[in-house]
């Protein structure tokens, strides 16, 4: 092996904190350690002729390893590794110590002190420095191909979109369809434009290039990249990120769509008629239908429960084209795409559960889907809203928010949109009929979007009556054939019992029926409401834990069109940076597994948050884990959870925090009992960032040892610092539930808790160790944490080790 | 209009076996159109007597005669949205109201009757006919010995028949 030459560049930062720090100790101190073959002081080493002389240093072959001593690591790094990497030395062989805000910001007041700690900080960033091993870079293949599952109005937007960027897309549709849930809304608000109009394709010469087309004739079906797969469900994936082999099953349409061209001979000859789903079962359908004039695909479906085939075969006979085939099979296919977005959208709940409000028993009581379907101009009742009991046109309607909805027996959430349903269907109604009787019966009026309090504005002008009340019940007098809603006007203090033809129930969203089982097949998690769950709701709002994956949409949660829009806009950004170079290279920063010590325990692919470890057969009839390159994040949750160590992280081996250990803690220069700090590189670190930035000061014998995340940090580790002659010890880390790697800060908190009971055994103050969870903001809460363990330890005594 | 900060009356209340879930509650009023107390008398609305809780308004709630008048049919609870459990949260503010002094005459001759006879509603000669001719043996004396004993280890007695601003 090469000899390790260690070149130390010390940047005082523009001299300002060599007022404070003894900077010709330190390089005396620097220069005398081991392996140390060049020292060198300026005013900044990450930019300009500093980061110079590092480059000069290693194309000279001077040195193979560097340390720098520069402000704000996280930004410096990045620049030093670039130039390092570009000078010929792998990147990885550096170590960045931020001698500013960790040494003489905070120890402003204690200059000497706070020199003896810079030498025990970079003795430590040499020491690791030195047993640090190049990483390599892989790569692994990105197919340009995306899945996307659901065509709505968010699944038909992100499939637009990646099409058009380059991207082969196959949306695929369970329903014989497209639409989704918003196509049968009738008007969309806040435009008031139809329902099935969506954004239309620019690319195509014969499209006219406004910004809005009805679906079938947007051109979406005539994208070259762009396959519509209806009547199709997903039934298996398998792969990895970036190369997925998703097996879909495509159900029988019983019509060719080639040959099909919608004459409707066939169904002016079926004899079978059943209730019409589309159209909430107002109205019947033969058993070979489309949901309407000019829907996409434009062919014909046969309902596979109602249509007697060869019994019967009347459409088969009459149809001009032979496009009907009555003994069409499912099949199955195998798709390769390197991502999947799912927008599987969301559904109305079935209200029937509300015993009070006698859904499905009163045929006058219905939800909004269903009213939807009356105020089409197409739809079942030709936009009249009319009682389905006796079909007589209703006069007075009751609109009842929150119908299992913000309600804690159902569905604990608030939909989001339903009041806006409600103000546009009241408006829609009092348009056409001006003299209808219309009340909304509501908890909270909520009008957040853009323009949507308009809405609520123009409702009242137009006479639409609102009571600030939840009914308790509804009743149906016989004799009438009335319903009468009790409800409370809270405002009046009165029970009223409003007389009403219809009542519709503005009932809760809830995901789709099938969205547990898609998440089972692909592997990815669910909120506590049954929505597919984002990654990060602030940050990653389309990302899930797998990468590859996205979603967007209802599926997510409820929304209007336009916000599905954006979600969907946005999950198609993200899936084609994941794809656009048609490989994904990363470092190697992984966790490596010694073959040697592993073997059959379950601990590392349980705890793993990035299911990246499989345990796999040796041969003997053991198992040993196994880490995906391209799955691990290099947390190292898994080394903390091994019982053997087996298992350690090729960015921060076990050696390395041993020495760095030792080093932090081979020099006091205080007269105080020294305490290790671990902090994780994410929010602990920044905590320990921010109060030195704010020069808020604590005892300059806390000395920090930066990890990954706590998740790494084995009891080993901890009862290793005591050993090494710290008095006390903090693990600093994330929130528990902000932990950048998932479960790391509460992995670290169950293991600082095992060893204060190891403490305890030996008999040591069990309080001398001590797990904080902070953000970037509460650098003073890091600051007054670390004052009170000096001062605690210090009261405690001298550590008695036998 | 507030006496105390309203969230100390709130939390005294949550602090009560059947007062837990008072403060889930947002003012929809489905208990008070489900009540039937509500539709025929103007002194009694679960959702009002709630608000006045959740603002403090504890002379309000425990002097006023509108806690003793929920008929305790649970109309209410089974219907609210919030799983508010409102008729425990009644009997809960009426714990609070005994303990305060504030206990209509009604219930101090119910308890009365208990302690003495061993039962709430006292024996008549009526209620001796009526149960012979529907075959039912005559009763017996309550053993009043024994039930003094339980009441008075509970503390019943002392609750029952304190007098208003004793403590």
């Amino acid at each position: 092996m090469e000899e390790v030459k260690v070149g130390v560049f010390l940047s005082d930062c523009g001299g300002q904190i060599a007022k404070i720090l003894d900077f010709e100790a330190l390089t005396k101190f620097v220069k005398d350690v081991s392996g140390v073959v060049l020292v060198a002081r300026g005013s900044e080493f990450w930019r300009g002729q500093g980061l110079q002389a590092i480059v000069d240093a290693v194309k000279s072959k001077k040195i193979n390893r560097v340390v720098v001593a520069e402000t704000i690591p996280k930004i410096s790094e990045v620049a030093i590794a670039k130039a390092v990497e570009e000078a010929g030395l792998n990147p990885h062989l550096m170590e960045v110590v931020d001698l500013k805000n960790h040494c003489a910001w905070p120890h402003i007041d204690t200059p000497e002190e706070a020199t003896e700690k810079a030498k025990a900080m970079l003795l430590a960033a040499i020491e690791k420095a030195k047993l640090l091993e190049p990483i390599g870079k892989a790569e692994f293949p990105a197919v340009k191909a995306v899945l996307v599952i659901g065509g709505g109005a968010a699944g038909m937007q992100a499939a637009e979109d990646l099409a058009e960027m380059g991207f082969k897309v196959y949306l695929v549709e369970k329903e014989p369809f497209l639409g989704g849930l918003a196509a049968k809304a009738v008007r969309f608000f806040p435009t008031d434009d139809c329902a099935i109009c969506i954004q239309s394709p620019a690319s195509l010469t014969t499209v006219t290039q406004t910004s809005r087309k009805c679906v079938y004739r947007s051109g979406l079906s005539e994208i070259p990249n762009l396959n519509v797969l209806t009547n199709t469900k997903i039934v298996k994936v398998e792969g990895s990120p970036g190369n997925f082999k998703v097996t879909v099953e495509r159900k029988p349409r019983y019509v060719d769509e080639k040959k099909c061209v919608a004459c409707d001979l066939c169904t002016s000859v079926c004899p079978v008629e059943v209730p019409d789903e589309y159209n909430a079962k107002l109205s019947k359908r033969k058993a070979i239908y489309v949901n309407k004039l000019l829907v996409y695909p434009p062919a014909y479906v046969i309902d596979a429960k109602a249509c007697k085939f060869h019994e019967c075969a009347k459409c088969f006979q009459v149809c001009p084209t032979k496009a009907v085939n009555l003994d069409q099979k499912p099949e199955h296919v195998t798709l390769n795409v390197g991502g999947i977005i799912v927008a599987t959208g969301f559904r109305e709940y079935d209200p029937s559960v509300i015993k009070e409000y006698h859904y499905g028993e009163y045929p006058d009581v219905i939800t909004h889907l269903e009213l939807a379907r009356m105020l089409d101009a197409f739809g079942p009742t030709s936009g009249v809203p009319v009682k389905p009991s006796d079909g007589k046109p209703a006069k007075r309607i009751v609109f009842v928010q929150c119908v299992g909805s913000r309600d804690r027996r159902w569905n604990p959430y608030c939909s989001s949109i339903c009041c806006m349903i409600s103000l546009k269907h009241a408006t829609m109604i009092k348009e056409a009929f001006p003299d209808a009787d219309v009340t909304i019966c509501y908890i909270d009026i909520r009008t957040t979007g853009r323009e949507h309090e308009y809405y609520y504005e123009r409702a009242r002008e137009m006479g639409v009556k609102f009571v600030k009340g939840r009914p308790s019940e509804i009743i149906h007098d016989p004799a009438t054939n009335t319903l009468v809603v009790e409800v409370e006007d809270e405002l009046l203090r009165r029970l009223l019992e409003l007389e009403a033809d219809l009542v519709v129930l503005a009932t809760a969203m809830v995901p789709s029926e099938d969205a547990k089982e898609l998440a089972q097949i692909l592997d990815i998690e669910l909120d506590q409401d049954g929505f597919f769950k984002e990654y990060n709701a602030k940050l990653r709002p389309t990302e899930t834990k797998r990468r590859g994956i996205f979603i967007c949409g209802g599926a997510v949660f409820p929304k209007d069109v336009p916000t599905a829009s954006l979600h969907a806009h946005s999950a198609a950004v993200k899936a084609a940076k994941f794809l656009m170079n048609g490989k994904i290279v990363k470092d190697l920063k992984v966790a490596v597994v010694n073959q040697d010590y592993c073997g059959n325990c379950q601990f590392c692919p349980v705890t793993c948050p990035y299911g990246a470890i499989i345990l796999e057969p040796k041969g003997d009839g053991h198992f040993t884990a196994k880490v995906s390159e391209l799955l691990c994040e290099g947390c190292g949750v898994c080394v903390g959870t091994c019982p053997v160590g087996a298992i350690e992280l090729s960015h921060l081996k076990s050696s390395q925090i041993s020495a760095q250990i030792k080093a932090l803690l081979s020099v006091n220069g205080t007269s105080k009992p020294l305490v290790l700090v671990f902090s994780c590189s994410e929010c602990g670190h920044a905590a320990v960032d921010s109060s030195g930035m704010a020069m808020m000061s604590y005892p300059a014998n806390v000395r920090v040892l930066r990890v990954p995340c706590t998740g790494v940090i084995q009891v080993q580790h901890i009862l290793e610092a005591f050993k090494a002659g710290a008095q006390g010890v903090m693990v600093v880390g994330c929130k528990p539930d902000g932990c950048h790697y998932e479960v790391g800060s509460q992995k670290a908190k169950q293991r600082v808790e095992m060893a204060k009971m190891l403490l305890q055994a030996y008999g040591i103050e069990p309080e001398r160790l001590e797990m904080l969870n902070l953000v970037f903001i509460e650098g003073d809460k890091f600051a007054e944490a670390a004052k009170t363990m000096s001062e605690k330890v210090e009261k405690l005594g001298p550590l008695q080790l036998s | 209009m507030t006496e105390e900060k309203p969230l100390d009356f709130a939390r005294e209340i949550t602090g009560r076996l059947g007062g837990e879930t008072i403060t889930r509650c947002y003012q929809c009023g489905t208990c008070a159109s489900a009540c039937p107390v509500t539709k025929t008398t103007e002194r009694y609305n679960p959702r009002q007597v709630i608000r006045l809780a959740l603002l403090g308004q504890r002379n309000d709630v425990l002097k006023g005669d509108a806690i003793w008048l929920c008929a305790s049919c649970y109309n209410c609870q089974e219907r609210c949205p919030q799983k508010v459990e409102v008729a425990d949260v009644i009997y809960a503010l009426r714990n609070m109201a005994i303990r305060g002094g504030n206990i209509p005459a009604i219930y101090t001759e119910f308890a009365a009757a208990l302690m003495n006879e061993g039962r709430l509603a006292p024996m008549s000669k009526f209620l001796e006919k009526k149960r012979a001719e529907y075959g039912l043996p005559p009763l017996k004396p309550a053993n009043t010995e024994a039930l003094k004993k339980i009441l008075a280890a509970t503390g019943f007695d002392k609750i029952m028949f304190r007098k208003e601003g004793a403590t």
